[in-house]
């Protein structure tokens, strides 16, 4: 028995060693808002996009991942204290916008305009990142009541954004950036500075990673020049304002 | 020798496929302790959950039987050219992926749909509300009782039919008083598949009916949800899943066993039996 676990340790050091050389795609869990932006950082690697908060679930359960990149920095903090990834790095910034559907039929103009009967608002659940910065957001324009009007809450900021492009929804709360996504299918309201929320995105490598050198040096990359200039030209902000 | 290897990879193999089915059925109830499963049924979650899916499933369930037994009786006596093709058509929402399936809602019934400005005008929007959510699961689980009772209609014998008929026993009559009592273990299979599709109905929800607690979310949507909340809670309502899906199956079981044509004509030959 013990001879079958050195042969097969041996032959899964081997396979990892040819492996490095040809640079293995790591595994990257990564908020749904970073979907479009990853890929033209990185083509190569291996992406799962979904509210942050379900990536972290599943991390937590032990599914093998080797990068976490959320839209906030409080679940790669909880993971770090958990002893589950590495420091976590700011690499990124966003602001909440609204959307409303195409053409703005219902003719709102802006968040107080919300308050209009009848309307149907969609925003992502609590403990989705983005579910929280809108919480954020309608709590400091003394609006907290529309999250109890909600017709849905969603799992994942894409989610939000869908059902508003498709017209089931006739606003929600998503980031400027997946705003950009869907031009021309959605109209979009800036919410003033003073209701934005501070939105940073951590990443961290997945400690039980076994590319865990490779992952730690991905996620460095993220605030090379490369990676923040793309990041920057779909809208994202630099980190830490 | 090469036969007991032989028997040995048969039954190695049965034993894998047989572990493999059953561990995660298992490995639900064997990670929390029962006590604390049960405790986690006090959360609003769970029981708006267990209510919404209850209500939705009732309703959609009378929308299948209502609609669905005249339709797969039709299908099964009449001869008509296309049976066939209409037949494979009922059977299509089936195979469809659960996404293409609510993608397909949104488009025909959605605010911008083909539907869509004929129910606006009626004051009627179905998107995100808890009638989406009846629509979607009577969508996908409704073709599992049509062919079930397509099947159970055809394997009701034509000369009892017919012998209702000539002894003076009106359509309806022979309809209710023969033909449904003969085709009821048949009927009642296909309503546990269906019933069961339609507890489990995840991705045609979620993209037509959204998930707001205690409206639109649930069993399924609820333990998506709460996957990145709270694991425990997340295992209690899958345990409760599995409990009923296995409650389901066994009455299927039951259902497809029972032989009411046999019964009948042993009742009419030998009383005493």
């Amino acid at each position: 028995m013990r001879r079958v676990a050195l042969l097969a340790l041996v032959l899964l050091a081997a396979a990892a060693g040819t492996a490095v050389a040809a640079g293995p795609p790591l595994t990257i869990f990564a908020a749904a808002s970073l979907t479009d932006v990853f890929p033209q950082i990185d083509a190569k690697e291996r992406y799962s996009f979904a509210g942050s908060n379900q990536l972290a679930a599943q991390i937590r359960q032990g599914l093998p991942v080797d990068v976490f990149a959320s839209a906030n920095v409080t679940l790669p903090d909880q993971l770090y204290a958990a002893g589950l990834c590495t420091k976590p790095v700011l690499f990124t910034g966003n602001t909440l916008v609204i959307v409303a559907r195409k053409g703005n039929p219902d003719h709102l103009h802006g968040i107080f305009s919300l308050t209009e009967p009848g309307l149907k608002i969609v925003m992502a659940a609590k403990g989705v990142p983005v579910g929280d910065y809108t919480r954020t957001v309608l709590g400091k324009a003394a609006l907290s009541d529309l999250v109890g009007k909600a017709v849905s809450q969603e799992t994942d900021v894409r989610e939000v954004l869908s059902k508003v492009a498709l017209g089931e929804a006739d606003v929600g709360f998503v980031y400027a950036t997946d705003a950009r996504t869907v031009q021309g299918q959605v109209a979009v309201f800036a919410i003033p500075p003073r209701f934005q929320p501070k939105v940073n995105y951590g990443a961290c490598a997945v400690k039980a990673s076994p590319n865990l050198a490779a992952a730690e040096a991905w996620v460095q990359r993220l605030r090379g020049a490369a990676a923040q200039s793309k990041l920057l030209a779909a809208g994202f902000l630099r980190p830490g304002r | 020798m090469r036969r007991l290897a032989a028997s040995l990879a048969v039954f190695g193999a049965a034993a894998v496929a047989f572990a493999f089915l059953l561990l995660p059925i298992v490995a639900i109830f064997a990670r929390v302790p029962p006590g604390r499963l049960v405790d986690q049924f006090s959360s609003s979650v769970v029981t708006d959950a267990l209510v919404v899916s209850l209500k939705t499933s009732a309703l959609a369930q009378a929308l299948i039987l209502v609609l669905g037994t005249p339709a797969a009786y039709l299908l099964a006596t009449r001869r008509f050219r296309g049976r066939a093709v209409a037949i494979t058509l009922v059977e299509l929402p089936l195979v469809l992926p659960p996404a293409v399936a609510g993608i397909g809602l949104i488009a025909a019934f959605g605010r911008f749909g083909l539907l869509g400005e004929a129910l606006s005008a009626l004051g009627v929007t179905l998107g995100l509300t808890q009638a989406a959510v009846v629509i979607a699961v009577a969508y996908v689980a409704s073709p599992l009782y049509l062919r079930q009772a397509i099947a159970a209609f055809e394997a009701v014998d034509p000369d009892v039919v017919a012998a209702a008929r000539t002894l003076g026993a009106g359509p309806a009559r022979t309809f209710f008083r023969v033909v449904l009592p003969l085709a009821r273990g048949g009927l009642a299979a296909g309503e546990a598949l269906a019933f069961a599709r339609g507890l489990g109905e995840f991705g045609a929800t979620i993209m037509f009916a959204g998930s707001l607690q205690g409206v639109t979310q649930t069993l399924p949507l609820a333990i998506y949800q709460e996957f990145a909340v709270n694991f425990d809670v997340t295992l209690a309502m899958s345990a409760l899943l599995v409990v009923v899906s296995a409650a389901l199956l066994l009455a299927l079981k039951v259902g497809l066993q029972w032989q009411p044509s046999r019964r009948t004509s042993r009742f009419l030959f030998a009383p005493s039996s």
